[in-house]
């Protein structure tokens, strides 16, 4: 017996289908393994066609035929290709001369998808009713989607059972006469501009519709009448919210957050409504969510930052660590300053949790954190920045020195003092620019103290001129003394390092602004050493420019 | 998936039948030498010999409601409607069922066409005159509107009512699984509705007539099946794609699925229900809405479900339920089921314990409340899908014979096809189905409506002739 031609290409076709369902899940489309198999695949069904118009496979459960011939059987469950087209209903496939690369190369695409998976929502005949195939065809068996056997039959007889008794033509034909007038309705044409506000209705109608939903569970949620169902709306509230976060419509949830914020502001409000309204504020400030919204800034995608700012408003003091963790992960500055702006905002609602992020590993989110914390400008953190004090990123210390200046406080002075002290000179001068928002005698005091010691002059002149810079806080008689004496020293040892000293002490009363000391400031105009010539004159033009 | 070959064919075609259109429409006001009807020709001899450039021929054939382009049935672009539904109505006065144009075709033969088109409406045989006047004319032919075979229908009709109860059983067991917190696959519900939606694009008429039968004991399922359709129906009439054709079938289908909380006992109450009874009716959307979120992981179609069972008794101007206190305009597709849901309803007994209407007072209701409960630009839609009688109307002729409305024509709405049941004296006849657009010698209509009746009161069987 000889075996037909085209048989032996309908046998290798189901190889093509075995082979495609491997490749074409392992490989991208534009690997060369990938763009060969669908040619070998192609080229198959080429072949097929110079012998035969049609290839119409019958699929049972455990084997395929061509015409009457079997081209395949597995009598296993596993990989078994006939029982894959079998179980959705599939019982006959034909492709017809004209099938294009491109429907070859779908068709194979659909059943190398994994069924298995949960997340994928169709089975294999919706995939292939959705791509409408010109050239396959496809028969299905139904009746498995049904729930019971043959419904059909068993309605039918019931109605039969209702029309036990026969009809009663006779008396409708008399009725019939009795009637008025069938009802004119007038159907009136549709126009074109009717065509035109569907069209308009069409396009809105692609909009997003989760601002609807959100609408809707919240009326539902304040109309509910048993306490276990505000649990129940909440939980679909809060999947609406993660919705709506992913699809990135911060616009929806912002709206929602402020209804249910005048609903939790409300003083009648049911107990476990308020919990439940809470839970849904508090989700919106979740982990889940604040990372979502950290990637959505990271895209690079346009933000309102209007509309951020006021979603941010509406946040709880849950959202602060999540945002926390966000900013140590965000790669663009961009992004950085927004969640920066939104934990000054959310900070205030709990300080202490704020100050968590102070001990984070990365020096530059504590150094965000303090910024933040400045920013706030809330004196129970000083405790806690007080710690930071110590840290070893130089970076970080200067941030925390600045903002503890800021924040004073008595134990500030004790740490700042320290700092005087420090072996860097940059944490030196950042604490001498902290001292500057201190305007207490004891810091004034200390600091002329530290200039009138031996070990003053040996300073760098940078240091030195920070000192009295920020002595130039102090505008009173005693500061102003304390400068004529040192603008008046004299020494034979250490020529160069006085005139430092005074040069500095030229510049603090050029700040200070004193007229009266106009006449010493001459004096050294035309002194011997540059360096003060040069601060006495700049002192002198500042005094008195500034008349 | 059709290759870009044949998309560029389809677009032609969709093209030059539009065209053919305008310029039919033109020329019966002007005369053909005028400069519009003459540019309209040229163009259209464009589209023409583009598709004589890809195709070897073009024929346009005229298959119940439908043109077919060389043997696919159009699709075409909602702007086209218009056009489209007028060469239909023309095409079918003058009983022209297909026109052939093959290569060589000139611009004097299509004039000639034209010109042979204009003036046969006044003709008693107008396609004669057509094939008279068309003489010698080559390149183009011309073919009679075939009367469709009724037998041909058997088998489909069989396929057709099997995937109606299907889809009935079908939901009979979600609304259960749902009830008893059973997992539902949603796999099998687009598969439902996608045969669904199939049947209606090849067969609407037929399943319109599967809506029109109301006594099952069951009404309830069925009420979810018919909605659906009908939303289908009217969905495909308002331009919407397959794929959005199902999410319409799906979301239609749920859209009572809060009644499944409703105590049967209540629910096929045969009077009218007290207040208390009306309090757990009037829950139904809002546990509907609850219920379908709860199914699955929220997506556009479980959104879309939830706001439409929401929505559905809300009405246009918000005056139905539940009230809520910001209320938004209606969603697009609530709107489609408000209608669909209405009219199910009015006509059928068992929904909150109506006594059923005819379907012609049904729409002359719904007419009445159009702009104020329904949208009145959809509803204008609907009542052209579904006929100013629709199937299973009982209907009197001028004749004095009984009949039952078996088929629309969506384009001589109130011309529907009419099975007759009794001849003009009250005597029962074996169904033979006549159509209400065939004229006299005269060329006046041969058979009109004149009064409807409810086949119900009458214990008429509509099973019996349309399943
Ligand atoms: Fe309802
Ligand atoms: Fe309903």
């Amino acid at each position: 017996m000889t075996i037909s031609d085209d048989l032996i290409l309908a046998k290798d076709i189901i190889q093509v289908f075995l082979k495609g369902k491997k490749i074409l899940r392992m490989y991208p489309q534009n690997n060369p393994i990938y763009m060969k198999t669908i040619e070998d695949s192609f080229n198959k069904f080429d072949d097929f066609f110079t012998y035969q118009d049609t290839l119409r496979y019958v699929f049972r459960q455990n084997e395929i035929l061509y015409d009457t011939e079997q081209v395949y059987e597995n009598p296993e469950k596993e990989d078994n290709l006939a029982l894959f087209f079998f179980k959705d209903g599939l019982r006959e496939i034909t492709f017809r001369k004209g099938l294009t690369a491109n429907e070859m190369e779908d068709f194979l695409r659909i059943i190398s998808m994994d069924f298995e998976r949960e997340v994928l929502e169709d089975d294999i005949v919706t995939l292939f009713w959705e791509k409408d195939f010109e050239n396959i065809q496809y028969v299905v068996d139904e009746t498995f989607l049904a729930d019971e056997e043959d419904y059909e039959s068993q309605a039918m007889s019931e109605l039969e059972e209702k029309h036990k008794d026969p009809d009663n033509l006779l008396q409708a034909y008399e009725d019939a006469f009795k009637q008025e007038d069938a009802k004119e309705i007038a159907v009136v044409q549709i126009v074109e501009t009717e065509l035109q506000i569907l069209f308009k209705e069409l396009e809105d109608d692609a909009q997003d519709k989760i601002e609807k939903l959100n609408n809707i569970l919240f009326e539902i949620l304040i109309s509910v009448e048993r306490k276990n169902e505000y649990a129940d709306v909440a939980t679909s509230l809060i999947a609406s919210v993660e919705y709506a976060i992913g699809k990135g419509n911060l616009d929806a949830v912002r709206k929602l957050l402020v209804r249910l914020k005048r609903l939790t502001d409300r003083q009648d409000i049911d107990g476990d409504l308020l919990f439940q309204a809470k839970r849904v504020i508090y989700f919106a400030g979740s982990e889940k969510v604040i990372t979502a919204l950290g990637e959505m800034l990271d895209s690079g995608q346009e933000i309102d930052e209007k509309l951020f700012d006021e979603y941010i408003d509406h946040l709880e003091k849950n959202a602060i660590l999540p945002f926390i963790k966000v900013l140590g992960e965000l790669k663009t500055i961009h992004a950085r300053k927004i969640v920066i702006d939104a934990l000054v905002t959310l900070g205030p609602k709990d300080i202490l949790t704020l100050t968590k992020g102070l001990n984070d590993p990365r020096w530059y989110v504590t150094r965000n954190i303090i910024y933040i914390l400045r920013n706030i400008g809330d004196k129970r953190a000083v405790d806690h920045l007080l710690k930071t004090v110590q840290h070893t990123d130089i970076r970080v210390k200067k941030e925390v020195i600045r903002t503890l200046g800021e924040l004073g406080g008595s134990n500030v002075l004790v740490a700042l003092r320290n700092c005087l002290d420090d072996k860097e000179i940059q944490v030196r001068i950042a604490a001498l620019k902290a001292f500057s928002n201190i305007s207490s005698d004891t810091v004034k005091k200390m600091l002329m103290d530290r200039i009138m010691k031996k070990e003053f002059k040996d300073k760098s002149f940078e240091e030195k001129k920070e000192y009295f810079t920020t002595l130039a806080n102090w505008k009173d008689s005693e500061v102003l003394e304390f400068l004529v004496k040192v603008m008046k020293k004299r020494s034979f040892f250490g020529r160069s390092k006085l005139f430092e000293n005074k040069a500095v002490a030229a510049h603090c009363l050029g700040l200070i602004g004193s007229k009266k000391v106009l006449p010493l400031l001459n004096k050294h105009k035309n002194s011997n050493s540059k360096l003060l010539r040069e601060y006495a004159y700049t002192a002198i033009k500042r005094i008195d420019s500034a008349q | 998936m059709p290759s870009k070959e044949e998309l560029k064919i389809q677009k032609y075609a969709q093209d030059f039948v539009n065209q053919l259109s305008v310029v039919l429409r033109t020329s019966q006001i002007h005369d053909l030498n005028n400069v519009a009807v003459k540019s309209n020709i040229e163009k259209m001899m464009s589209h023409v010999s583009a598709l004589l450039g890809m195709e070897n021929i073009i024929t346009l054939e005229v298959r119940g409601e439908f043109f077919y382009f060389n043997e696919y049935r159009m699709r075409y672009p909602l702007e086209y409607l218009l056009n489209f539904d007028f060469l239909m109505r023309e095409f079918k006065k003058r009983e022209l069922g297909s026109f052939i144009i093959v290569k060589n075709v000139t611009l004097q033969d299509m004039q000639t066409f034209i010109r042979a088109f204009i003036e046969s409406p006044y003709a008693t045989n107008p396609y004669e005159r057509i094939e008279e006047k068309m003489k010698g004319i080559e390149n183009i032919k011309i073919d009679r509107l075939k009367s469709i075979v009724e037998e041909d229908f058997l088998d489909v009709r069989k396929m057709v009512k099997k995937s109606y109860f299907n889809a009935v059983s079908f939901t009979k067991g979600v609304i259960h699984k749902i009830k008893s917190g059973e997992k539902v696959s949603l796999k099998k519900a687009k598969r439902v509705v996608e045969s669904m939606v199939d049947h209606i694009l090849e067969q609407e008429q037929l399943l319109l007539g599967m809506t029109a039968i109301k006594e099952y004991d069951e009404y309830t399922y069925h009420h979810s099946v018919n909605v659906s359709i009908l939303c289908v129906a009217l969905g495909q009439r308002l331009g919407l794609n397959r794929k959005m054709l199902t999410e319409l079938g799906m979301v239609s289908l749920f859209h009572d699925i809060g009644k499944m909380e409703i105590p049967p006992e209540v629910l096929n109450k045969p009077a009218s229900f007290t207040e208390e009874e009306w309090k757990v009716v009037r829950k139904h959307p809002s546990i509907g809405s609850r219920a379908l979120l709860k199914l699955k992981k929220l997506d556009e179609l479980s959104i879309r479900s939830a706001i439409v069972a929401f929505e559905h008794h809300m009405h246009y101007d918000f005056t139905g339920y539940p009230k809520i206190t910001d209320p938004k305009k209606l969603d697009f597709y609530s709107r489609i089921v408000s209608l669909a849901d209405q009219y199910d309803a009015m006509t059928s007994a068992r929904v909150y314990s109506r006594v059923p209407m005819t379907p012609d007072k049904a729409l002359s209701l719904m007419m009445e409340r159009a702009g104020t409960q329904l949208d009145p630009l959809l509803f204008k839609f609907f009542i052209n899908m579904i006929g100013v009688f629709p199937v299973g109307t009982l209907v009197m002729l001028n004749t004095k014979e009984l009949g039952l409305v078996y088929e629309g024509n969506q384009i001589f709405v109130s011309r529907p096809r009419v099975m007759l049941i009794t001849d003009n004296v009250g005597n029962r006849i074996e169904g033979r189905v006549i159509d209400l657009t065939e004229k006299d010698d005269k060329d006046q209509y041969s058979k009109s409506i004149v009064k409807t009746l409810d086949p119900n009161k009458y214990n008429i069987n509509l099973a019996e002739y349309f399943l």
